[in-house]
């Protein structure tokens, strides 16, 4: 069973490995880059040369290519020693045309061509745009630079390899305050001293590695961190898991003793400090609170995460349909052509043919007229608002569990198994709870680690119609705004959960079944 | 003498409180008769169209689907459609049917009042529902034949089984709505370009049904007889399995057609809507005018038609996919 096991969750990743590959050929193959500028307001204001720079520096930060400029690479000839500091601004004024170019320059240029050419870089040069004979138009500044478009199997891999990261004590370069080091302490200092153990690291990215408070689930950690991928546009430089896991809505405030030793009202949770080199030694409002540079806070916020609200209303719709869908596919097959069957298929058939749009709307509508809230609002204490949504997504499900049980249900009752426990005497009631409902759940119980993970994707329809700020509709904005990097961070979240939830059925099938057997020595 | 008898029977039976049909009647042994081998004619479209016509409600629906059919595909054409002829008119948009019928008189075009742009929403449904259901049928034509195709092959074939399972479980972690957007985006959002984004990966879930119920009825034991006797596969996979994949393919159909409309609505609302004015356009277009009081039937109008043709859609393929499994023949 676990050499199964291991062989499954070994496949599972090969195809997820897959599945982001074939994403990454989709958006950055097929796809024309220039579509990224498309909601890019700085993009629009830019001219000239100065607008083509931006933009392979953009495809650049968005994994389309490596480019390097001219700049740099005078920068790195005089790490070298190739030039001395004196030489800089010499080096770095290129001439408006090849020809008008200083004899340094023109050597520097020569090298620089020399130097990427050879890599594979295509060098451009742009000679300055003049607006007239004396004046340089806007943007119009001569440019050189080298660009490599970045192969796919490159991308693929670096993104993969960076999916987590560790945090270490060597995480930050440069000088620190104090000694580089993992520190033990059973006071946490932002506890006011209280037991409460704690993991301290200095010249780690996170100051605290693990610690204990009193939210859900007690223990917390830094030390280890998925990233799915920078979001580019929806919420730029963010990443995609922060994204769905960061609470949201109107901050929290609380009295907060800074490491300082000053005490305000503020909403910093000082548990999520992250290192940012010289801020410190640039704000007076951080040197008045923080005695290193770990100043990068979190805050607290009131509300869930975009995974928690579509979580919630998502796991209460998932138990909602198996409370009211079983018990009503039972009732089906036992009334089989009587009136209630009737009307449950005359349901079923409503939500599998009826476009979702229509039947969430409809009971919208009716939801609204029962005077319930119609959308939802984070800053409201009511849990009222809750019920439509949670409605909306439990109606197709429940027809779904509805049409499968009794469907399973029929194909049973005619079992010889049911006749012998029939004729043995066994009464109706006794046969469909004992022994038809167990068989017939068995094929059921396996998509039930679907419906339990898929809550956590959230709904696309029911979240934009009652305005739940939950995950559904993360693939959809991105795609809208063309954030490569958030298309290609939800989809290998989507492509996970899905191999997840297949093997964890599987698996639960196997538990509930005693028959269903993997290994191939059990059978 | 025959009629007398009959009756003389006939008077028995009522006195036995019996009829005709459940009581043994004589009959007269006959020398050629009895050198017939008869069995009662069998046509099997025949006994499903009988089985199908046998149920009222089939009747009810297919006259709702024709009356569907007549309005999007026939009266456009007569009745003409010009979705822009009203534009300059500011009094003429957004009227609610009673408005309409005030302005412009009644007439069937008016009934469901007058759009964004002063275009009847009665003309302008029917055409967006020949969008959509041309778009669902073609989608439905194409992934089926496809599918169906590609299902039974990789049913029967075991060397191919293994290479597309593994296809088929990368392929459906690929979001489809990335898919249908990554085509929008590099063609227009034409009505061809939708075709081709809901055909490019659609076929595989059907061909993946297919060879499930393939590899049910493969292994069967008449099949296994039939192997043994040495009918070649293709004689097996047309004579012994596909009669028996008929009803299966049409109750297929029937989920299949329907959820292209429901789809397109879907992708329409969350704004891959394509230029052509299709239902789920519509919803798109209107759903603004959904809470401004009397604007209301520019929204719901699409909205019921849409469900109004899916639930006729399936419904009626649903019965169609029972009336032709041969086991409802008796």
């Amino acid at each position: 069973m676990e050499k199964y096991l291991l062989r499954r969750v070994l496949h599972g990743i090969i195809s997820v490995i897959v599945v982001v590959m074939l994403v990454m050929i989709l958006i950055y193959s097929m796809l024309n880059r220039n579509l990224v500028f498309a909601a890019d307001s700085t993009f629009s204001k830019l001219q000239n040369n100065q607008k083509t720079v931006y933009k392979y520096r953009k495809w650049q930060e968005y994994g389309y290519l490596y480019y390097a400029t001219y700049a740099d690479f005078v920068s790195g000839m005089i790490r070298t020693g190739e030039l001395t500091e004196e030489e800089r601004s010499e080096a770095n004024a290129l001439g408006v045309k090849p020809e008008k170019d200083s004899d340094l320059v023109a050597e520097c240029v020569e090298k620089f061509t020399q130097t990427y050419e050879s890599q594979g870089y295509h060098v451009v040069r742009l000679d300055a745009v003049m607006a007239n004979r004396r004046k340089q138009a806007t943007g119009g500044q001569q440019q050189l630079f080298a660009y490599k478009d970045r192969p796919l199997f490159n991308r693929l891999i670096s993104y993969i390899t960076g999916l987590f990261t560790v945090d270490t004590t060597h995480a930050i370069e440069g000088e620190l305050v104090g000694e580089r080091g993992l520190t033990f302490t059973l006071h946490d200092p932002v506890y006011g001293g209280k037991f409460s153990p704690a993991i301290i690291g200095n010249g780690t990215k996170h100051k605290y590695l693990l610690y204990f408070d009193n939210k859900f689930p007690f223990i917390h950690q830094n030390l280890f961190k998925i990233n799915l991928g920078v979001s580019y546009t929806v919420n730029a430089g963010v990443d995609v898991w922060d994204t769905m896991t960061k609470p949201q809505g109107s901050y929290v405030t609380s009295m907060i003793t800074f490491p300082t030793g000053l005490t305000e009202m503020s909403a910093d949770d000082l548990h999520s400090a992250v290192y940012v080199p010289g801020s410190r030694e640039s704000s007076q409002v951080f040197m008045d609170r923080f005695t290193d540079d770990y100043t990068g806070v979190a805050t607290v916020k009131s509300g869930r995460s975009k995974m928690g609200y579509s979580f919630v209303i998502g796991i209460l719709a998932v138990l909602l349909s198996y409370v009211i869908g079983v018990p009503m596919g039972i009732a089906m097959a036992r009334k089989k052509d009587k009136w209630l069957d009737k009307a449950g298929t005359i349901y079923i058939i409503f939500i599998i043919a009826v476009p979702s749009l229509a039947y969430i709307f409809l009971f919208r509508a009716i939801g609204g007229k029962a005077g319930l809230p119609m959308t939802f609002n984070m800053e409201s204490a009511s849990k009222l608002m809750y019920v439509l949504p949670i409605i909306s997504l439990a109606l197709p499900s429940i027809g779904n569990l509805m049409k499968w049980l009794r469907r399973y249900m029929i194909d049973q009752m005619n079992s010889d198994y049911v006749k012998f426990a029939r004729s043995g005497g066994l009464s109706e009631r006794e046969i469909f709870s004992k022994h038809i409902f167990k068989n017939a759940v068995i094929p059921l119980v396996h998509g039930i680690p679907a419906s339990v993970l898929g809550a956590m994707v959230g709904a696309i329809i029911t979240e934009r119609v009652y305005v739940v700020p939950g995950a559904g509709n993360m693939l959809t904005t991105a795609i809208n705004r063309y954030d490569n990097g958030a298309i290609v961070g939800v989809t290998l979240f989507y492509a996970v959960l899905s191999v997840v939830s297949i093997i964890l059925g599987d698996v639960l099938m196997s538990m509930v079944d005693p028959r269903i057997s993997f290994s191939s020595k059990d059978r | 003498m025959q009629m007398e008898e009959k009756k003389n029977i006939t008077f028995q039976s009522e006195a036995a409180g019996l009829s005709d049909e459940e009581l043994f009647s004589r009959v007269d042994h006959s020398d050629l008769e009895s050198e017939k081998i008869t069995a009662p004619r069998y046509s099997y479209w025949k006994s499903v169209f009988r089985v199908f016509f046998k149920n009222k409600v089939n009747i009810v629906f297919l006259a709702i689907l024709g009356f569907i059919i007549f309005f999007s595909y026939i009266y456009p054409q007569i009745a003409g459609y010009d979705r822009f002829g009203n534009l300059l008119d500011a009094s003429a948009k957004h009227l609610s049917p009673s408005k309409a019928i005030a302005k412009f008189g009644f007439s069937l075009r008016n009934i469901l009042g007058r759009g964004a742009s002063g275009q009847s929403t009665w003309d302008a449904i029917w055409y967006g529902s020949r969008i959509s259901i041309s778009l669902a049928l073609i989608c439905a034509a194409i992934n089926m034949t496809v599918g169906v195709l590609v299902g039974a092959v990789w049913g029967f074939s075991k060397r191919l089984d293994m290479f597309m399972t593994e296809v088929y479980n990368i392929i459906t972690n690929v979001p489809y709505i990335l898919v249908i957007a990554v085509m929008i985006l590099i063609f227009s959002p034409t009505f061809w370009t939708l075709v081709f984004a809901m055909t490019i990966t659609g076929w595989l879930a059907i061909a993946y049904f297919i060879r499930t119920q393939v590899i049910i009825i493969r292994d069967r034991e008449y099949n296994l007889a039939s192997r043994c006797l040495g009918t070649p596969i293709t004689r097996i996979a047309t004579r012994n399995v596909l009669p028996f994949m008929t009803s299966v393919i049409v109750t297929l159909a029937a989920v299949e057609i329907p959820s292209y409309i429901s789809y397109e609505v879907f992708l329409a609302y969350i704004g891959m809507a394509m230029s052509d004015r299709s239902l789920g356009r519509m919803i798109y277009d209107a759903e603004s005018s959904m809470l401004t009081p009397g604007w209301g039937f520019e929204f719901w109008s699409p909205v019921v038609i849409a469900s109004i043709i899916t639930v006729a859609l399936y419904v009626t393929g649903q019965n169609l996919g029972d009336a032709s499994d041969p086991r409802t023949h008796m």
